[in-house]
């Protein structure tokens, strides 16, 4: 019996991507989303909350300023999260932990979870973001809370107080078993997750949700990391649709177009 | 102390890695994992090699943890394997280390380490700065591996494992196609509606003399191919000179694996498909209708 924490990052969505005139990443103007792989883990937690028998509680901790701006984004987040099967929310938004720092973020996740999820018996996390893609925060807060650490999980099942999950490596599977609680990687294969029906969406405005400080989840170790600078990628392709009457002609046209590269 | 740890489980990792740390002065591995047998051949890079058999990632976490507390090493280097993000991840919470993940490119100054990594699934190239102690892991085939003969000895390390118990190991089918030194890569991805209609992509790569590779869902998910088959940011990062993606959106992460390729090429029904704005030459058109279309043209051209 216990409760599942599903760690959620409200992401810089990359296919928003935006730049300044100087070649380097307007941060402000891309907008956030819940991150690809922590709607997999969110599924995940829905399959297993009946053998746990507990409730779902979806933990964020907002890691792009500024915050004026990114209320609004920070409750669609939110939103979407509960409407993806959490029961309810922790939100930590504060100046203090802005950017986000993998030393800051993984503790202050950690603090919250003993804090607000005492009874947890599962963390789930996503084996890496959409943005920062760094995939170490799972690893950072098992550490942190002293708690047995699978990565990289594909399937997991629960029987009794016992997690058996299939560990992903590059190439080969790993059965792995761990007593609850426990914190857990996922992977993206883990699960389809479903998109939020319209009732779920709805009810999602009446679950509970808590905004914390920094001073809710003290202490706060000292930032590390400093951004230098963050620069657009171009990518030069020449972007030419090969377009003709019939099909043949196109593939006439292509082949033509790829000797004349001289990549046949 | 030593200035760099390098924690590997291949030969050409720890050259790499080598590389990365050459402006450090005494640096030393610890060599785990089912190649372990290995390490005398690591050893003759001239580098002091501890051994671990175990490939258990919470084996790894101790002995490394345990190298670490004796040691004291500013940097702690490697590739970002699974193994090695996990134990070290832990390593870098319990000491509140700063981690850089996917790095491509680092200066070790007197005070701080300043790297370069993907940022926005590689939308862009993020530059940051971190003081030591600090964990780097590299991308593969970025640093140029070293070349060098020494002698350095071996030890074996044991440790415990942690209490995540590992109950089997079961083995990915994996064709062993080495994408990365294919000329022609066609791509398949989630335009294809089932496993059979890749037949087709065979087709067109045979033709071309080339290999199919595939988008991460159709390898790692569906497993319509073999994992080895997987280009992206999680997968393979593939440079041929002609990429030709089929089926396949243009998602960043699948992007980032085939950047470097000289041409590329995207067949997609959907004329606002991203990846068009990421391909040389695009054909908006049903893989289905065309693939065998553009079949035919080639072998007639073959015929001639
Ligand atoms: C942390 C992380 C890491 C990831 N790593 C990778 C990675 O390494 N590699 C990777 O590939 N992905 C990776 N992904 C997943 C990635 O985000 C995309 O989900 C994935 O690449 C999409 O695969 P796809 O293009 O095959 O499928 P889809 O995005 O579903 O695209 C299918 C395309 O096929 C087209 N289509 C459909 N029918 C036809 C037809 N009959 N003829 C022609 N076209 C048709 C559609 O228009 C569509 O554009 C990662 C994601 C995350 C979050
Ligand atoms: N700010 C955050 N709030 C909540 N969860 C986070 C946050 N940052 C990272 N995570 C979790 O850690 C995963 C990996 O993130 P990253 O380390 O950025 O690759 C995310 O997908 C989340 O599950």
């Amino acid at each position: 019996m216990g409760d599942i924490v599903v760690l959620v990052k409200p992401s810089l969505n990359p296919d928003m991507t935006r730049s300044k005139p100087d070649g380097t990443v307007d941060l402000d103007a891309i907008p956030l989303k819940l991150d690809d792989i922590d709607a997999n883990a969110l599924e995940a937690a829905k399959e297993l909350k009946n053998t746990l028998g507990g409730k779902i509680i979806a933990l964020l901790l907002l890691p792009w300023g500024p915050i004026q701006k990114r209320t609004r984004e920070l409750k669609m987040v939110t939103q979407e999260a509960l409407a993806r099967g959490a029961d309810e929310a922790y939100i930590v938004s504060d100046e203090k932990l802005l950017p986000g720092d993998p030393i800051i973020t993984a503790t202050v996740l950690s603090n919250a979870i003993k804090k607000y999820a005492p009874s947890a018996s599962l963390v789930l996390v996503a084996e890496a973001s959409i943005d920062q893609t760094t995939g170490q925060i799972a690893g950072r807060v098992a550490a942190k809370l002293g708690l047995p650490f699978i990565s990289y999980a594909r399937k997991i099942t629960i029987d009794g107080n016992k997690i058996v999950a299939e560990r992903d490596v590059e190439d080969h599977i790993e059965v792995m078993e761990a007593s609850l609680p426990a914190v857990v990687s996922v992977t993206q294969e883990i699960n389809e997750p479903r998109p939020p029906t319209l009732l779920q969406i709805r009810r999602a405005g009446k679950k509970p949700q808590k905004t914390l400080s920094a001073a809710d989840v003290e202490p706060i170790p000292e930032r590390k990391k400093e951004p230098v600078e963050y620069k657009i990628l171009t990518v030069s392709r020449k972007q030419v649709i090969i377009e003709g009457d019939t099909l043949e002609e196109i593939a006439e046209k292509l082949i033509e177009a790829l000797e004349k590269e001289g990549v046949l | 102390m030593v200035d760099a740890l390098i924690v590997a489980s291949g030969v050409q990792e720890v050259k790499e890695s080598l590389s990365a740390v050459s402006s450090l002065g005494d640096v030393e591995v610890l060599f785990y994992g089912k190649d372990s047998d290995k390490a005398d051949e690591v050893a003759k890079l001239g580098v002091k090699v501890y051994v671990l058999k175990s490939q258990h990632p919470g084996a790894l976490f101790n002995a490394v943890k345990k190298l670490y507390d004796e040691k004291q090493p500013k940097v702690i280097v490697g590739y970002g394997t699974k193994n090695n993000r996990d134990a070290l991840s832990r390593l870098a919470g319990t000491y509140d280390l700063p981690m850089a993940t996917d790095v491509i490119g680092v200066e070790f100054k007197d005070d701080h380490i300043i790297y370069k990594r993907g940022f926005l699934s590689e939308r862009a190239i993020a530059t940051e700065k971190i003081p030591y102690p600090a964990i780097i892991l590299i991308n593969a085939k970025v640093f140029e591996p070293v070349q060098r003969e020494g002698s350095g000895n071996t030890e074996e390390i044991s440790v415990e494992e942690d209490s995540v118990k590992l109950l089997e190991i079961k083995p990915k089918q994996l064709s062993g196609i080495n994408l990365e030194d294919a000329e022609i890569i066609v791509g398949v991805g989630r335009g294809f509606k089932k496993k059979e209609d890749l037949e087709l992509a065979f087709k067109l790569a045979e033709l071309l003399g080339g290999q199919v590779g595939a988008s991460r869902p159709i390898a790692a998910d569906y497993k319509w191919l073999p994992e080895d088959a997987w280009i992206g940011i999680s997968g393979k990062r593939v440079a041929p000179k002609l990429y030709i993606a089929v089926g396949i959106s243009g998602a960043p992460q699948h992007m980032a694996g085939v950047n470097n390729s000289k041409i590329i090429v995207a067949i997609n029904k959907d004329k606002s498909a991203p990846i068009f704005k990421l391909a040389d030459y695009g054909v908006v058109a049903d893989l289905y209708q065309f693939l065998p279309v553009l079949i035919k043209k080639l072998e007639e051209k073959k015929g001639k």
